[in-house]
């Protein structure tokens, strides 16, 4: 009982993080169109920047606040200097992407080295139900990603910003004849889908610890959960996250983890095959 | 004969001529075509020639490295079929590649098979059936797959399989297999320096050479209008999908070759080779030297692994970065390369099939 409590609690923990990681690929997926290649690279900018909150010796927590907003005004500025270009041709923005993710990576590998660099958890022990412990900081991230995930809902479909976002996922024309600034709703969800991978990255430093691949890892998982989702919606994206989050938790409690780590991309693979719509079909919220 | 590739001359001089008055864009090329002359043919013999005299001049160490560099090569042309010619966006590529290597390694080891007879078909028919299946999979079905779905099917793939060959024992996991025997042709070893460069070099020759011809005959045509517009190749009557799945594995075989080369060219084959990280270095090579272009993948992987082995030593940190902001560059400002500096337009698309029917295409 208690270990198939701890597991449920592993699954969840992860399957939260892989949520978190893929709101912000979602967002921008299904609202620009764009397969943002540098996301996970943005994960990894907002591990750094909590990495170096903490090595200044400024509270990690002061780090994790400032991350989604460092790394989404970061965002902002690439999407106007260099995304903004990319509308047409989703390939090429696949391939620009990519190479903005190299550059970025690449310059942290150069600033941390090769090491694998620990940040403690802000919020350190342990909560204990009867015989059983399960860490707080996990906890902690469940806790956040619902709060996030329960934002963003409302941030687009209940604020009027949230109404421009979708109209101009609608209808980009009509939304501009409508006095819409579409460039800068596009700078905009650019900016918060980056911001969110960054406070995605600055929650998980503590567990996954701070290296130059950490982001690459999560944009292929974090690809395979949106194609499984379905582009378009917001909701989409969050449920294949939660499903692809699950099951790569799940199944290595079932089968050998080398087996199932390439189980669930091959699964995840021929659902989408033959489902290319995902599971959640259809635009809006 | 002769006379009529006069005409055809005539009609190729006079055809860019009119189109560049119109667009008055770049001024070199015109003349260039005026004159009657190709460039590609000059580049594809100036980059032979250099590759044939380079073991002569190069010390031992360079030699091994140059021959790595003509296998890397052999692999872009295969990225070069499916991404330049094709259109479907292959992140995966390494795929068959590293399998390909691992698959002789295996080979080497535990069957103690290195002839050369043997090894190269085995690895070669690796990269085929590997790229049949996945190939098959990803792109024919009742719905024609999206590009993106493709990319990033490919991607998983690559991906997986790198997970896979980490995690699996009897592949080695993260060390992979180290110390295969070398290339054996009846009791001689081909081991690295020389005699490895000129076979690498002449299988890339024979190679590219059928991936020219392949490109201008009416497949490559069918091909070419598949890339500009599928909608419309497919409303001709073209099976779109069986063309795509046939390039694709026409891409795998070659770099299930190239995968074979370069396992007992190293020696070694580790969870990498089959990986992300060579998956997208191949794509680095092709879109920075021109894809849709042969020697544009050849020029790409020759330039990229020069400058990296050659800053290497100094400026390890910095390359990657460069690399990175370079390869933005190009995608931002040259979206065909550094080949499309000396080849034009027209050159590049180029004409197809034979002799009469290249006429009419080159008709205005």
């Amino acid at each position: 009982m208690a270990s198939a409590f701890v597991a449920a609690f592993e699954i969840l923990s992860f399957g939260a993080i892989i949520v978190l990681v893929v709101l912000g690929l979602g967002i921008i997926a299904s609202m620009m169109g764009i397969f943002n290649f540098a996301q996970g690279e943005f994960v990894l900018l907002g591990a750094y920047v909590t990495y170096l909150a903490h090595s200044r010796g400024i509270p990690i927590w002061v780090g994790m606040a400032a991350a989604p907003f460092i790394v989404g005004g970061l965002g902002f500025v690439l999407e106007a200097l260099i995304i903004r270009r990319f509308y047409a041709a989703p390939i090429v923005a696949m391939l620009g992407t990519y190479a903005l993710g190299l550059i970025i990576r690449e310059s942290v590998r150069g600033l941390i080295g090769g090491f694998y660099l620990t940040v403690p958890e802000p919020i350190g022990g342990s909560i204990d139900i009867g015989t059983m412990h399960i860490s707080t900081w996990r906890f902690t991230i469940i806790v956040i990603t619902l709060l996030v995930m329960g934002g963003c809902y409302l941030l687009l479909s209940r604020t009027s910003f949230g109404l421009r976002v979708r109209a101009t996922l609608e209808n980009p024309a009509l939304a501009r004849v409508s006095g819409i600034s579409t460039p800068l709703i596009y700078g905009a969800t650019f900016a918060f889908g980056a911001a969110l991978a960054g406070l995605a990255g600055a929650l998980i430093v503590p567990v996954f610890s701070l290296f130059a691949d950490l982001g690459i890892r999560f944009l292929i998982q974090g690809f395979v959960a949106v194609m499984v989702g379905g582009v378009g919606s917001f909701i989409g994206p969050v449920a294949g996250a939660g499903l692809i989050g699950t099951l790569s938790a799940a199944l290595p409690w079932v089968i050998a983890p080398v087996v199932a780590d390439v189980l669930v991309f091959v699964l995840a693979i021929v659902f989408i095959k033959f489902r290319p719509q995902g599971l959640i079909a259809g635009k809006g919220v | 004969m002769g006379a009529a590739k006069q005409a055809l001359r005539a009609t190729v001089s006079r055809g860019p001529d009119v189109s560049m008055a119109d667009s008055g864009l770049d001024r070199a090329l015109p003349a260039r075509l005026a004159a009657g002359r190709k460039v590609l043919p000059i580049v594809e013999g100036a980059v032979l020639i250099a590759a044939l005299i380079l073991p002569l001049v190069l010390q031992d160490y360079l030699t091994v490295f140059a021959t790595r560099v003509i296998i890397l090569a052999l692999f872009a042309l295969s990225f070069d079929l499916v991404w330049g010619y094709a259109g479907i966006l292959s992140f995966g590529q390494a795929l068959f590649f590293g399998s390909a290597g691992y698959g002789v390694a295996l080979m080497a080891r535990d069957l103690n098979i290195t002839s050369i007879f043997l090894v190269l078909p085995a690895g070669t028919l690796i990269g085929l059936t590997t790229s049949l299946l996945l190939g098959g999979f990803l792109l024919l079905g009742r719905h024609p797959s999206s590009v993106i779905f493709v990319a990033l099917g490919t991607l998983t793939g690559s991906y997986a399989a790198d997970r896979l060959a980490r995690g699996w024992y009897y592949l080695g996991g993260q060390n992979g297999i180290p110390s295969i025997p070398s290339m054996s042709l009846g009791s001689y070893d081909i081991t690295e320096g020389p005699v490895y460069y000129y076979f690498a070099l002449g299988t890339l020759v024979v190679v590219y050479l059928l991936c020219r011809f392949l490109v201008r005959s009416q497949f490559g045509l069918a091909l070419a209008g598949l890339r500009e517009n599928e909608q419309r190749i497919a409303f001709f009557g073209y099976k779109a999908q069986h063309l795509k799945a046939i390039v694709f594995a026409v891409g795998g075989t070659i770099a299930g070759l190239a995968g074979s080369l370069y396992a007992f060219h190293e020696g070694f084959v580790w969870p990498n080779m089959v990986g992300v990280v060579i998956s997208t270095q191949v794509v680095l090579y092709v879109l920075f030297g021109g894809s849709g272009t042969l020697i544009g993948a050849v020029i790409g992987t020759v330039i990229i692994e020069g400058v990296s082995f050659w800053l290497s030593d100094n400026y390890r940190d910095i390359w990657p970065i460069l690399l990175g902001v370079l390869l933005l560059l190009v995608i931002l400002f040259r979206p065909l390369g550094l080949i499309s500096y000396v080849l034009g337009e027209r050159e590049r698309v180029g004409s197809f099939g034979a002799g009469p029917k290249e006429k009419r295409n080159a008709a205005p």
